[in-house]
Order: structure tokens, then sequence, then C-alpha cells
């Protein structure tokens, strides 16, 4: 027998006091919860509505150069922004292959990060652009950088009562993200990979963050693969070689219905190779 | 709220005012209220044959949740082929082309290609395919959808050749 209830919070203060009650369960675009819902993976729980809360759904171009997302920001509104389309093509790459284009018009990007699934898409490019969440509970504010938010399959640092308010971070052109799947729409990904680049005049890699999904319990940073990139000369077809031996030292795939645990190691290095090319390309290289 | 409570809506241009429960579906709220052009598919966010315009938004109703649809505007199909042109025209369209076979899929693949055309869409086969994604056709091949819709993308000099 099914037993929810239901409150409508209009802004944030009211949000935070319904959230504060244990059985809160916070609905935004609604497309994981009544998902959940229907399979009976959650029940005796009240849904917190917070669609109203209008003011998180924008993209920002701050004064100190950073981008805000607000948490209610739908994909569809990621995928239609020119300003992400060039100062973050990886997290725009990610939203125009989100899903389909009707779930897209629901799903958030608050949601998506906030179910944790380790397939979730926005993840990957957000963790390449070294990005940092901002969280709100009854007691106050925190900022929370992305690579600590994620515990397990479905597991976040959010404390019982905290949600996301938006995602923060610096822009980066060069950046890109590519998603291998079953088929084009409705797949759910087999491994994704995001990269971000920046080059010194000479072509050396100064800085490089690497990023994957479904290759490990949580979406995950490839820190092996990026210390073997960073210092050498962009596009060194031994380096190429050396950054998709070390990035097996990052991932832990499993075998599931969309591929087996091997097949993800082989392409999670294809990607990553694809990934670091894709995002210098756009350097001039 | 808990048990049945009423939700204020506009459905089809008409204001309604009618129960729910917190964890139904949009989807099923239609269902239960008469609106059987929405269909019910899989029922879990993958076929489309139960997309609406949610103030002006396709959604699948069916990972939409109803109680958060209070003061919102919902048009379907049906609705909109009374009174929408852009939709009349697709569903002609959709006949003429024999793009409908057993019809299940057709409601909302309309909404999903008005969506489409609304939103600046051009005929582009490729591109209209990618508007018709998340909708699944398990007859038709897909073929004579696209045809249809590309034929009214062209109609209304929205591009094209």
């Amino acid at each position: 027998m099914k037993n929810f209830n239901y409150i409508n919070a209009p802004d944030l203060p009211s949000a935070l006091e319904a959230l504060a009650k244990p059985d809160a369960y916070l609905v935004a675009g609604g497309t994981n919860a009544l998902v959940d819902i229907r399979a009976g993976k959650i029940n005796d729980r009240t849904l917190v509505n917070i669609q109203g809360l209008t003011e998180f759904d924008r993209i920002t171009l701050q004064e100190n150069g950073r981008i805000q997302i607000g948490a209610l920001t739908a994909i569809s509104k990621l995928a239609a922004s020119d300003l992400l389309a060039e100062k973050a093509p990886a997290l725009y790459q990610a939203a125009c292959n989100f899903a389909d284009p009707l779930t897209r018009n629901s799903a958030t990007i608050g949601g998506n990060l906030a179910n944790a699934s380790p397939a979730a898409d926005t993840a990957p490019p957000l963790l390449a652009l070294d990005a940092e969440l901002l969280l709100a509970s009854r007691f106050g504010e925190r900022r929370l950088p992305l690579q600590e938010f994620f515990l397990g399959v479905g597991k976040t640092a959010l404390v019982p009562g905290e949600m996301v308010l938006a995602v923060e971070f610096m822009p980066n052109s060069f950046s890109s993200f590519l998603k291998l799947g079953l088929r084009q729409a409705m797949a759910i990904s087999i491994v994704t990979a995001a990269a971000a680049l920046s080059l010194d005049k000479e072509g050396i890699v100064r800085e490089f963050h690497l990023a994957f999904g479904s290759v490990g319990p949580t979406p995950l940073r490839a820190y092996n693969g990026e210390k073997a990139v960073t210092g050498t000369e962009f596009a060194d077809p031994e380096v190429i070689k050396q950054l998709q031996e070390a990035v097996q030292l990052d991932i832990n795939p499993i075998d599931d219905l969309r591929a087996g645990a091997g097949y993800r190691r082989e392409m999670a290095g294809v990607l990553a190779k694809r990934a670091i090319l894709s995002a210098g390309r756009e350097v001039g290289q | 709220m808990s048990g049945t409570f009423e939700i204020n809506l506009r459905i089809n241009g008409q204001e309604a005012v009618l129960p729910t429960t917190a964890e139904k579906s949009l989807l099923r709220f239609l269902r239960e209220h008469n609106y059987w052009d929405v269909k019910c598919g899989c029922e879990e966010g993958d076929c489309g044959s139960c997309a609406v315009l949610l103030d002006g938004r396709a959604v699948k109703s069916c990972i939409t949740l109803a109680a958060a649809c209070n003061g919102r505007e919902i048009w379907t199909n049906r609705g909109l082929g009374r009174t929408d042109e852009l939709t009349k025209k697709l569903q002609a369209a959709f006949v003429e082309s024999g793009a409908i076979q057993c019809g299940f899929c057709t409601c909302g693949m309309i909404i999903a290609a008005k969506h489409y055309l609304e939103q600046g869409g051009k005929a582009d086969r490729s591109q209209i395919k990618e508007a018709i994604s998340g909708n699944l056709c398990r007859c038709t091949g897909y073929v004579k959808i696209v045809d249809a819709v590309y034929g009214v993308a062209l109609e209304m000099g929205t591009g094209g050749i």
C-alpha cells in the first residue's frame, strides 16, 4: 500500500523547513521520483515539491567569471544555452545527449547530481570542470567540491535536511564530453568521459582534468590519467598510450546487462583519448 | 497533504478542480479523469506515449507528479486537435502519410513533433528523428512518422530544401 504525503514548498525557507522532517523526499522534475514510487523503492514519505523555487532555475555568468547553475534548471535549458556551448562545451554536450528531448524538459541538474547514479550524465563534465556545489539546510549554507559529493551508488555527502541549491565552476572552452550508449536516445551510458584542458603557448598541458561515468560506483575523477598527461606535449601519441594505461588504475567497472567490465575498461581508454583530443582541438592544435 | 485532495488546473483550455493523491503521476491522474488520449505505455519514462504539454513544454506525464501541476496548464493531443492549427496540420499529415498503424504512440508523437516545430525545428530528417527519440513506435519503423513531420515543417517554411 502506497502511503505518501505532499507538501508544496513555494520558497527556500519553506523547502528547508519541510526537508528538516525525517520522511521528507524532494521532488523537482519528478523523473527519478515517479519511477522510484512506481517501483516501490520509496514509500511512507512526504513528497516536497520544490518547483516553485524559481530563483534556482537559471544559468548565470558571475562577476568573478564563474558560471552558476541553479539546481532547478532543466537539462533542456542547458542544451539551449549559448553561454555553455561556448564556455563549457563538456556540460553543453552532456545536456544535448541527456535522455531525450521530452525528459530534458523535466529533469533538473540538481536532481541528476543528487540522485547520485554512477551514470549521471552531467556529473563527469562538472567533475572535469572542478565544480563546487552550494548546499543548504535550516542551519545554513556550505560549499562542497563535487568530487567529495558522490559517496556510492545513490549515496551523497548531503546530510539529513540538506539540499543542493546550485553548482558553480570556472568556464573552460577547452572541455569535451563523450558518451557511449547502446542507442542514441534514452540510453543509460556504458561509459562516459569528460575532459578539461589548459595548454601553454608551447603546447604543453598545464592542467588536465579527466572524469568518467559508469565505470565505478560513482562518477569519478581519473587522477592517475590526469598525472600521466600534465606537463607533457599535447597529443603526443606516446603520452596518450600512457594515459590509456593510467586510467585503468582509476576505474573499477562492473559487468551488468549493458556491458561487461572488460569492454568498459577497453572503452574507457578509447574515450579518454577521444575526450582529450576533442577538448584540445578547440585550442587550434 | 495526505489522502485525497483537490488540485486546480487548466486542461485543454478548461478550468478544472479535480482530486488526486500525493504520489499520483500526471498520467494516472489524467486517465482517471477520462483523458484517454494520454496513453499508458511503459509508465517509467521510456516510451513517450503519455506525452502532454505542461505550461507549453512537452513532458512525459508518467514521470510528472500530478500534485505539482496545481495552478498549471495542460494540453493533450485531443484538446490541441480541436483548437491548435499546427496540431491539426500534424494530425492530418500523420493520416495522409500513413504514420499511424496501431495508433498507440500517435498522441505522444504529435506532442513531441509540435514541441519540435514550435521551438523552431526545421525540415531536417535527422533533427526530426532526434526530436522524437523519446517516443517509441513498434509498428511503423518511424519512416512515415518522420515523413509526416517533415512535410509539415516544409509547409511551415521553417527551413529545409
